[in-house]
């Protein structure tokens, strides 16, 4: 606990030093300046919006991963109750255009329209569906779909990390979503967190929800509002944050819930998650195993035995 | 018996004859070539020549095993009077491989015997009786009796057959007969029945240089496009339904359909429209030696509503580019590419929500269609946000209390506890729509231990001396 404390500690310190050797002082740890003048989505909590420097900028790239495939209703459930606020916002709300491959709708299940409904009070018809069968088709739905004024937002779902979905595909949707103003939502399902162009990635897990609220007080064993884990992974003011939000489906607010284990087991990194997560670099003082040939090759001295073989006689042929 | 079916100009010229057995004509000469006929893959031959000649009109109509018909009525300027088009036609045809007899007369039935039996002819209206008269009567299209019997009576040619009186012929040879025999005279109208839909609308382009090159087809489209505009304008319209043919040089013809939401007559649109389609088919689209004829056919078209710009010089044109965005989506990745969900009176979860595509317009406010919208006071009831389109089999240990949620499952080879369960809510099949008994369905929702919700269903119920009920995985809640 206390050695997070101090390396985290360690690390913003640095990184105030870079960006005093930047000039960009007051931008990268607080919120950033220009969050005035960008449209943003505020989601109503207050510690979340803050972190993100006033809500999720419309304008932008936004990703929203789940862990595993079964985490797939929470994630979608989120990105919907984002949808439904964003229209309840809206001075003209227009169709939502869910983009996914074939693929996450096989193994994900299919968004279901009447769930939408009675989650995010989404009607039918403000929801278009396409469907794709490859990543390079889904991902050109949605760059072509992005500029078009009629629509609220983009919704593009994915699965896994495949090969294309890279920095490039993501930054040509993210400079469309700012040419357009139009929010997109990257959803990964399954995905392990890697570079991309999304200025803000949101990780959401389930979290298990409250009870029903009656007259009487509250039922027991009855299944309450749905409840999200979210973790600000990466977002621009470079602060990790742990949230742990209710979404109240009559109201279609945000709530946060006190949970005073997330304070207690502090599960955030110290900094956000590297790009490449499989190679990504030993954390330092870790014990690497080598081969010995390795070792003799690359080490200053060679093991005894060897030295011993080199000595004896050499055998030919 | 193996019988000769089609023999070439050289193997008649040796005296062979069509229905000789095989063997007699090997006796006669031991070094004959034979080919095993292939029914199947003539007419397929066939077909596609069909298609071929839809560059000279587009009634092309299959005619028989062997032949076809054409109706060039109108067309034959296009390429310079009758006998040019009819030299141009034998010429093409001789390029391709093909040994052709052509004939064309006004009457089909005429054309018909002056393909077959003078080999290339061109009837002048009026001269069927001169055409026909010599004749036999096989030339009249008439059923292998039919010719026996008139055999039989003595009545050798076609001119023998006009002397004789009609009614005791009709008596004995049916009425069909003489309306053979009036068809191909020209005084009774023959119906033909087009291979293809005919378009409504159509503009060519005749290459000397044939194309090879995508992007001189998107030219040409966009060229084509803008003629078949006017011809749109004169007649307030626009295309729905567009076919581009690319008429190869060696004789394959590609066809491409697009169809649009809205009425369009925009060039500029519907080449992209047909870039999108051919991106699409880029990988099973062969130019081969180039196309020397393209065609742009509207088969479909819609009245175009023009719309008026406001005085800032502003159309409502975000609609527009909504169905334009899903048409383009429809020509690169199919008709199912873009849908619109619909909610149907129905409680069985699968079928409460069906995909329907979109037709480029945004519905506003409600249901329009639903007779009997569900009263506002009562409450929707709870559904997942994500619903598998076939509820999987989820295994629930048999040692589990029969009435209930299960404790645990496992789902997808992972084990999941129960923390809390809600339900049971019990959907029945729809009596009206399943023939058989279909057992009902109670549905659970469940948490797991680690706040995944899920909705789990049990179909049909615990019965002594009876398998237990079967568990299925039907959707995932936010």
């Amino acid at each position: 606990m206390a050695n997070r404390a101090v390396a985290r500690d360690a690390v913003f310190a640095l990184r105030r030093e870079i960006a005093r050797i930047e000039g960009t002082l007051p931008q990268r740890l607080e919120t950033p300046a220009e969050a005035g003048d960008a449209a943003r989505l505020g989601i109503g909590v207050a510690g979340f919006d803050k972190l993100l420097g006033g809500g999720l900028a419309m304008a932008a790239l936004t990703e929203i991963h789940g862990h595993e495939t079964r985490d797939s209703g929470a994630v979608s459930g989120f990105a919907l109750a984002l949808a439904g606020l964003l229209l309840s916002q809206a001075k003209e709300p227009g169709p939502v255009l869910w983009v996914g491959m074939s693929e996450v709708f096989r193994e994900a299940g299919f968004p279901h329209a009447a769930g939408a409904q009675v989650l995010s009070g989404l009607s039918p018809e403000r929801l278009l569906f396409a469907e794709a069968p490859k990543l390079a088709d889904a991902l050109w739905v949605a760059e072509e779909a992005i500029p078009l004024q009629r629509l609220a937002a983009v919704v593009v779902e994915v699965r896994g990390n495949p090969e294309k979905l890279d920095l490039t595909a993501t930054r040509r949707l993210h400079r469309r979503a700012q040419a357009a103003g139009r929010p997109v939502l990257l959803l990964r399902q399954a995905a392990q967190a890697e570079t991309t162009a999304a200025p803000v990635r949101l990780v959401v897990s389930p979290a298990p929800s409250g009870s029903r609220r009656t007259l009487a007080g509250p039922l027991e064993d009855s299944i309450g509002r749905p409840a999200f884990t979210v973790s600000v992974d990466k977002c621009p003011a470079a602060l990790p944050g742990l949230f742990t939000l209710e979404w109240n489906c009559d109201e279609r607010l945000f709530t946060e819930r006190a949970n005073p284990q997330i304070g207690a087991a502090n599960p955030v990194a110290v900094v956000s998650l590297s790009g490449c997560g499989k190679g990504s670099a030993p954390a330092a003082g870790q014990v690497v195993a080598f081969r010995k040939k390795d070792a003799s090759a690359a080490g200053a001295q060679p093991a005894p035995e060897q030295r011993d073989a080199d000595r004896g006689p050499r055998r030919t042929g | 018996m193996t019988q000769i079916g089609a023999l070439d100009a050289r193997a008649e010229a040796l005296g062979l004859k069509r229905n000789m057995g095989l063997a007699d004509a090997r006796a006669m000469h031991p070094s004959l070539d034979v080919v095993e006929a292939d029914p199947a893959g003539e007419r397929r031959l066939l077909g596609q020549l069909a298609d071929w000649c839809d560059r000279y009109t587009p009634l092309v109509a299959l005619d028989g095993e062997d032949g076809l018909l054409l109706d060039v009525t109108g067309c034959t300027s296009l390429f310079g009077g009758e006998k040019p088009m009819l030299d141009t036609m034998l010429a093409q045809l001789f390029e391709q491989g093909f040994e052709a007899r052509a004939g064309l007369a006004s009457a089909a039935g005429a054309a018909w015997a002056a393909a077959r039996f003078h080999g290339k002819r061109i009837v002048a209206p009026g001269g069927e009786v001169e055409l026909l008269a010599p004749l036999p009567p096989q030339a009249l299209r008439l059923e292998k009796p039919v010719c026996t019997g008139l055999d039989s009576v003595g009545l050798r040619s076609v001119r023998e057959i006009m002397a004789a009186p009609r009614a005791p012929l009709a008596r004995r040879f049916g009425r069909e007969f003489l309306m053979r025999l009036d068809q191909a005279l020209g005084r009774i109208d023959e119906a033909m029945s087009p291979r293809l839909p005919v378009p409504e609308l159509s503009v060519e382009r005749r290459l000397a240089e044939p194309v090879v090159l995508t992007e001189d087809i998107e030219r040409l489209i966009h060229m084509l496009a803008a003629a078949l505009k006017s011809d749109l304008e004169r007649r307030g319209e626009g295309a729905r339904r567009l076919s581009l043919s690319l008429f190869r040089v060696d004789g394959a013809v590609s066809r491409i359909a697009v169809s649009t939401s809205l009425a369009l007559r925009d060039p500029v649109k519907v080449r992209n429209l047909f870039r999108e389609k051919l991106a699409a088919i880029a990988c099973d689209f062969d130019a081969g030696y180039g196309f020397d004829l393209a065609r742009l056919a509207a088969f479909s078209t819609a009245p175009f509503d023009m719309r008026q710009t406001d005085l800032a010089g502003e159309t409502d044109v975000a609609e527009d580019d909504l169905a334009l965005f899903a048409d383009r989506v429809r020509a690169r990745l199919g008709p199912s590419a873009v849908m619109r969900p619909d909610r149907i009176e129905s409680h069985i979860p699968e079928r409460a929500v069906a995909l329907r595509p979109f037709a480029g317009k945004v519905v506003e406010g409600g249901r329009p269609r639903a007779p009997h919208p569900l009263p506002p006071e009562r409450p929707q009831p709870e559904r997942p946000v994500r619903l598998f389109d076939r509820p999987e089999p989820v295994e629930v240990p048999v040692t589990e209390i029969p009435e209930g949620p299960p404790m645990r499952f496992r789902w997808r080879r992972a084990l999941h506890k129960v923390v809390r369960a809600e339900g049971p809510e019990r959907i029945a099949p729809e009596w009206w729509r399943s023939a058989e008994d279909m057992p009902e369905r109670d549905y659970y929702r469940v948490e797991d231990s680690e706040g995944r919700r899920y909705w789990l269903y049990r179909l049909g119920q615990h019965e002594a001396g009876k398998p237990p009920p079967r568990w299925f995985m039907h959707g995932l809640f936010a």
